[in-house]
């Protein structure tokens, strides 16, 4: 391998530092459109936090909730079903209609950082009003038929319930394995016009309208990547980053 | 690695002895005797409960029973856990068996995972694997290894099977020292009174001017509070080979905080 492949290769991660300060001008323009997007710290660390948001939308939810979270009453021996067959529709498709209603859905949002693979990482849970936790089949029918598509060609994009490594509550999650692939070509066209980017940005573009968070296009237009002296800056990003979360007033 | 060998098989083979009870408003047909079971440390509780199930399905109706799920005072218990740890965070210092609440109704959706078949806990287990060695070896050496040695792994905990199991964690155990051993630790902090679930960060093995760090240096870094200034003297094992609690390639560490601030 070339050194201009490895540093190609190490570009396509992100470290802790670039992931606070992408957050912050991230959060500058959600904060200017009034969208909705927060810095959650962590224990009051101020270099420990994530990003977060909580939307309504309206989802076709069960209307037997004890039937779609019931799980099959299997031995432990049922090893027949991948993880890509929990998120089939096989159950669904065969439910009648009059078992499933719309519904207004509480969506939240979260985006950490994971020093393990040192890429960020989309968390999510949904709810109904009355605070019914929707269960993975009901999120999975949720997603559009075309992004099902792909999700199923690759074991390792798959959503599962995970715990939240912060907040110790199953949320789903977006498996990150093909991060470092597809934000590979868009660091590397960047790189080659000279022109920054902003990894949370990008990577949130791609993998947010998946599960249906959208991210308007006047962030491509708002929101550069962090200043690269980010170590002479890093107080005053963070202290407006901060500020910047502090709500639209 | 080859003394450590006892110590391994010592940890593989904990077991800790447990006392099922079904929940008292579970509507049974007949009287709900408990169920007595040695759990293995190093493995789930939703992969070595099925007696616990069948056992008690015998005097239920199928319109009475849901997802099944553990509780231990009051606690949903988190199967995703390893059991060795839930005992030790919650229970380790009351008397033996360990009294779980056996559940099949009202299932915790806010503290607890499902695990509607063994498919999500092998997801579950190879998952902390290969981020364990993304640590270790930035995921080299579990990439290489095939899809069968994954099947290996995941069959030798499953089966209870330590050489099975062992002649494909070794790989992912081992420490090349001369290139720098492991790139970071894998290693979880867990504390009974605390926030977050677990404290995970990165931590390398040796410190900037080559010296090893030891397990005394990774708990005054990630977690001060928990030990006194006096104690550190004693903590003398080197962090890359200690074998508290060595499972699947990462470390679990618990650190029980009471007033006696005890270090397991």
């Amino acid at each position: 391998m070339s050194d201009d492949t490895d540093s190609t290769a190490a570009s396509c991660y992100l470290d802790e530092k670039t992931f606070r300060l992408s957050c912050g001008l991230f959060l500058e323009h959600s904060s200017f459109l009034n969208d909705g997007w927060a810095w959650e710290e962590v224990n009051g660390s101020e270099k420990e936090g994530y990003m977060k948001k909580t939307v309504m939308v309206p989802c076709r939810i069960s209307s037997t909730p004890c039937q779609s979270n019931q799980s099959r009453l299997v031995d432990g021996d049922d090893a027949l079903l991948e993880e890509e067959q929990l998120c089939d529709q096989d159950e669904a498709v065969g439910e009648p209609t009059a078992a499933e209603g719309q519904a207004a859905v509480r969506y939240e949002y979260h985006v950490l950082y994971s020093c393990s693979y040192q890429i960020p990482v989309l968390y999510f849970r949904a709810s109904t009003l009355e605070g019914r936790s929707l269960s993975l089949e009901e999120v999975w029918n949720n997603v559009h038929p075309n992004y099902q598509q792909r999700l199923l060609q690759g074991p390792w994009d798959t959503i599962t319930q995970q715990e939240h490594p912060l907040l110790g509550q199953p949320f789903f999650m977006l498996h990150p394995c093909r991060t470092e692939e597809f934000m590979r070509p868009a660091l590397e066209t960047a790189r080659a016009e000279r022109k920054g980017v902003n990894y949370i940005l990008t990577w949130l573009s791609v993998v947010g309208p998946v599960v249906g968070l959208d991210v308007p296009l006047s962030y491509a237009l708002a929101v550069g990547p962090p200043a690269p002296k980010a170590e002479a800056t890093t107080a005053a990003s963070t202290a407006s980053a901060s500020a910047s979360t502090s709500g639209p007033d | 690695m080859a003394d450590d060998k006892d110590v391994l098989r010592d940890v593989w083979f904990g077991r800790i002895p447990t006392c099922f009870t079904l929940y008292q408003d579970e509507v049974t047909e007949r009287e709900a005797e408990p169920f007595y079971l040695l759990l293995p440390r190093v493995s789930y509780l939703t992969l070595v409960t099925d007696k616990v199930k069948k056992h008690f399905l015998r005097i239920m109706k199928q319109e009475d029973v849901e997802e099944m799920w553990f509780e231990y005072e009051g606690l949903p218990l988190k199967w995703h856990y390893p059991i060795g740890v839930l005992f030790d965070l919650h229970a380790s210092n009351t008397a033996l068996p360990w009294s779980v609440t056996v559940h099949f109704k009202t299932f915790p959706e806010r503290d607890l995972l499902h695990c509607p078949t063994n498919s999500v806990i092998e997801a579950h287990f190879m998952s902390g694997i290969k981020e364990a060695d993304a640590l270790k070896h930035k995921g080299q050496v579990i990439n290489d290894m095939q899809k069968k040695d994954h099947k290996q792994l995941w069959m030798g905990l499953q089966n209870d099977k330590f050489d099975q199991f062992w002649a494909m964690n070794r790989k992912l155990m081992e420490y090349p020292t001369e290139e720098g051993g492991f790139r970071y630790i894998p290693f979880r902090i867990y504390q009974a009174m605390s926030d977050r679930p677990f404290i995970q960060r990165l931590f390398r093995p040796v410190s900037a001017d080559g010296v090893a760090h030891t397990l005394g240096d990774l708990l005054k870094e990630m977690c001060p509070s928990a030990i006194p200034q006096d104690d550190l003297r004693s903590l003398r094992k080197r962090a890359s080979s200690t074998v508290l609690r060595k499972t699947k390639g990462a470390l679990a560490l618990t650190i029980i905080q009471d007033k006696s601030k005890t270090v397991r």
